[in-house]
């Protein structure tokens, strides 16, 4: 089947997340037909997930590994799931990745693994009365699990913006850490140009999804245009100094792509003219007294990540959150409960304890938390393994560098348990390839084979 | 040498002898669960002759393919003696006994070379999964003497039964089960733990055309004799982090 045409006829039917409340910038009234559908008492589960991404899948995959009598709903807005981790190489034109490569069908793990999944969007979380309230109906649960994942702050970061301003840019600029329409907007976008500068740019503040994604980007499209030989370079305008794997990708691109990637610490974003497309920004040196020149910047494609918010879908369930602009759920203690609520459980990017947002970490915490739950419903008394000892190499991340020949990099992470915080911590570690470089082609093979090896877990 | 050719060989099905399923071991092994007897297949090396156990190569990595044409296997001479009676458990909780390595230092194991954590396994192009000496270390784990696998970082005790030990995987490598004859040729029988066939034919469907026709004949069963060798020339590439 070719997955590109089925994608135009609108298989893949993208709401980008319920960013500040908008859903596909059409018609935002609610239909006539679903008015009354929004109020229906649709069913009650045992455990209701809310995300079938990365996080959701395993918590409800696990759950129904563990005890096949569980009832497991999930509820997943769109139709069709999509990777976001490993698909910068889509944007690379790595050989072999196509929209296949990150698209794929819920049927088969319902199939396979006999969870339940609706396909709505949620609106509201009544905790009082246990429900949910989704664009299909009322939903009630015993126990839920967040997995939700990130939203954007665009109103945070540019208060002046207003939001037919906001959807402009989403439009023409997209952020592309929500997987979907973003990422196929800006492929389109690096295709089509021909000579000119891609401008990508880092939030400032606090945690955003897969720190090292951006850099990573800047290393796949650099990697497109020198293939290409096109013109220009990839300019990086980080608002803070701090590169994930940072060493690695410095010497990356450094070793591969001279000047043609271009790094810039403490540059502020203060808009952003899509018409003219030129972007002004300011450096803003930690000490912000010094005061700052404007700088303005011409882009043939702009790629806006914007500052990262937990999914409103947190902000309706009303637990306690962490006072950063991301709002993380407090956890309560070591275990992927809510502080708040003893029945309300999240894992994935909007939890408070510090394990870095990615793919797999949200794969280790989805079956964590569903151990958790498990144990609760079958009444035995169960502690987190990383409570009592250090988990070596709980988190593995690879980010693609180059192509002809294909190279990556790696960060790993052990997970320990912080008594003193009251969260589970992480530490980093980059390693060298035996050559003396961070980036090898054994590295490379090691991320496909990490990519497949995740989505064989969640969708077989 | 030719790779495709000497997995055809692999995978060939004369049948000079007829040889019943092993019985000794399926006695054996009775009392434990996750066993489960397979062709009686004796290890031979590229050249066809039988191999012996005075033959291997102190803790080095060969690959035969078995129970299916497919379906790696790595198999290991210790040099040390392998612990006894290994009680071992799989992700779910099912309980089995690994008896411990054989021949006369009890010091030789083989194990299914696909990493139960996400179906990792050696190919002719490059292999993540396989078997680090004593005296080596790696990210996966703080001492040698295991099975790693590189894609996830996850690695298995060797003389225990490749009991997972750190990283994601939460269940052991199933066993190979390995009889000796009385001139030290060796034989595999059977297949003991959590193995990770079905989900492992479901999973590789481009690759089994690739190397082997097809998945078809890569869920052939492997019959009368399988060819050994060392890891380096089974694979371009051994990835070890």
């Amino acid at each position: 089947m070719n997955r590109r045409e089925a994608l135009k006829i609108g298989a893949l039917s993208v709401a980008a997340a319920a960013t500040m409340g908008t859903i596909t910038g059409c018609n935002e009234g609610a239909k006539p037909a679903s008015a009354p559908a929004a109020g229906k008492k649709l069913c009650k589960h045992k455990v209701v997930v809310i995300g079938g991404g990365f996080g959701g899948l395993t918590v409800a995959k696990e759950l129904k590994k563990r005890d096949s009598t569980f009832d497991v709903l999930v509820i997943e807005k769109n139709d069709t799931f999509m990777s976001c981790p490993f698909s910068n190489t889509y944007l690379g034109k790595l050989e072999g990745v196509n929209l296949g490569t990150f698209v794929h069908d819920y049927a088969q793990p319902v199939e396979a693994n006999g969870y339940g999944m609706l396909h709505a969007e949620v609106t509201s979380i009544d905790r009082a009365a246990k429900q949910i309230h989704t664009t299909k109906g009322v939903v009630e649960y015993e126990i839920l699990v967040m997995s939700p994942g990130i939203g954007y702050d665009y109103k945070g970061q540019f208060p002046n913006w207003d939001d037919e301003k906001i959807k402009h840019v989403q439009r023409v600029a997209p952020g592309a850490l929500i997987p979907g329409k973003e990422h196929i907007i800006l492929e389109r976008q690096l295709v089509d140009m021909d000579d000119g500068n891609v401008v990508i740019t880092v939030p400032s503040d606090g945690k955003y999804r897969c720190p090292p994604a951006p850099f990573e980007r800047a290393s796949m499209i650099a990697a497109y245009m020198k293939k290409e030989g096109i013109e220009g370079k990839v300019i990086i305008l980080n608002a803070t100094n701090k590169v994930s794997k940072g060493a690695a990708f410095k010497e990356s691109w450094k070793d591969l792509y001279g000047d043609r990637v271009e790094h810039i610490d403490f540059a502020k974003i203060q808009d952003v003219d899509p018409v003219s497309k030129t972007v002004t920004y300011h450096i803003a040196d930690e000490m912000e007294d010094k005061g700052y020149k404007v700088k303005t910047l011409k882009y043939s494609v702009l790629n806006l990540i914007p500052n990262n918010i937990s999914n409103p879908v947190i902000e309706m369930s009303g637990v306690e959150t962490t006072t950063d602009s991301f709002k993380r759920v407090v956890m309560n203690g070591c275990s992927f409960q809510t502080k708040t609520d003893k029945d309300i459980y999240a894992v994935g990017d909007v939890i408070a304890h510090t394990v870095p947002p990615s793919g797999q970490t949200a794969n280790w915490t989805g079956k964590q938390c569903a151990l958790e739950i498990a144990n609760r419903l079958h009444k035995k008394a169960f502690e987190l393994p990383v409570k009592k000892s250090t988990i070596k190499v709980g988190n593995v991340c690879y980010s693609m560098v180059s192509d002809n020949p294909e190279e990556a990099i790696m960060v790993t992470h052990d997970f320990s348990f912080s008594e003193e915080k009251n969260i589970i911590v992480s530490a980093g570690n980059v390693p060298k390839s035996p050559s003396g470089k961070y980036r090898s082609s054994g590295t490379a093979k090691a991320t496909r084979d990490w990519y497949g090896g995740i989505m064989r877990d969640l969708f077989s | 040498m030719d790779r495709r050719n000497f997995l055809r060989v692999v995978g060939a099905t004369g049948a000079l002898v007829a040889i019943s399923p092993s019985t000794i071991s399926g006695r054996l092994y009775a009392s434990t669960g996750l066993y489960e007897s397979y062709e009686r297949v004796q290890l031979i090396d590229a050249q066809g002759s039988p191999i012996k156990l005075t033959d291997l190569k102190k803790e080095t990595n060969y690959v035969f393919n078995y129970p299916y044409v497919a379906t790696p296997t790595i198999l290991l001479d210790l040099e040390d003696t392998t612990a006894k009676d290994v009680r071992l458990k799989s992700e779910y909780g099912e309980e089995y006994i690994w008896k411990g390595g054989v021949g006369e230092g009890r010091t030789v194991v083989a194990y299914s070379a696909i990493c139960s954590h996400q179906l990792a396994h050696p190919t002719p192009d490059d292999s993540f999964l396989q078997y680090v000496q004593k005296d080596k270390k790696t990210m996966a784990c703080d001492h040698g003497g295991v099975m790693v696998c590189s894609s996830h970082l996850s690695s298995f005790e060797a003389k225990e039964g490749c009991k997972n030990i750190s990283g994601p995987a939460s269940e052991p490598l199933a066993s190979i089960v390995l009889e000796i004859a009385d001139d030290d040729t060796i034989y595999a029988v059977g297949v003991l733990g959590p193995d990770k066939f079905h989900e492992y034919f479901k999973a590789f469907k481009p690759e089994f055309k690739k190397y082997y026709e097809g998945r078809r004949k890569a869920k052939k069963k492997v019959k009368t004799s399988a060819t050994m060798v060392e890891l380096s020339q089974y694979t371009k590439e051994i990835i070890q982090y």
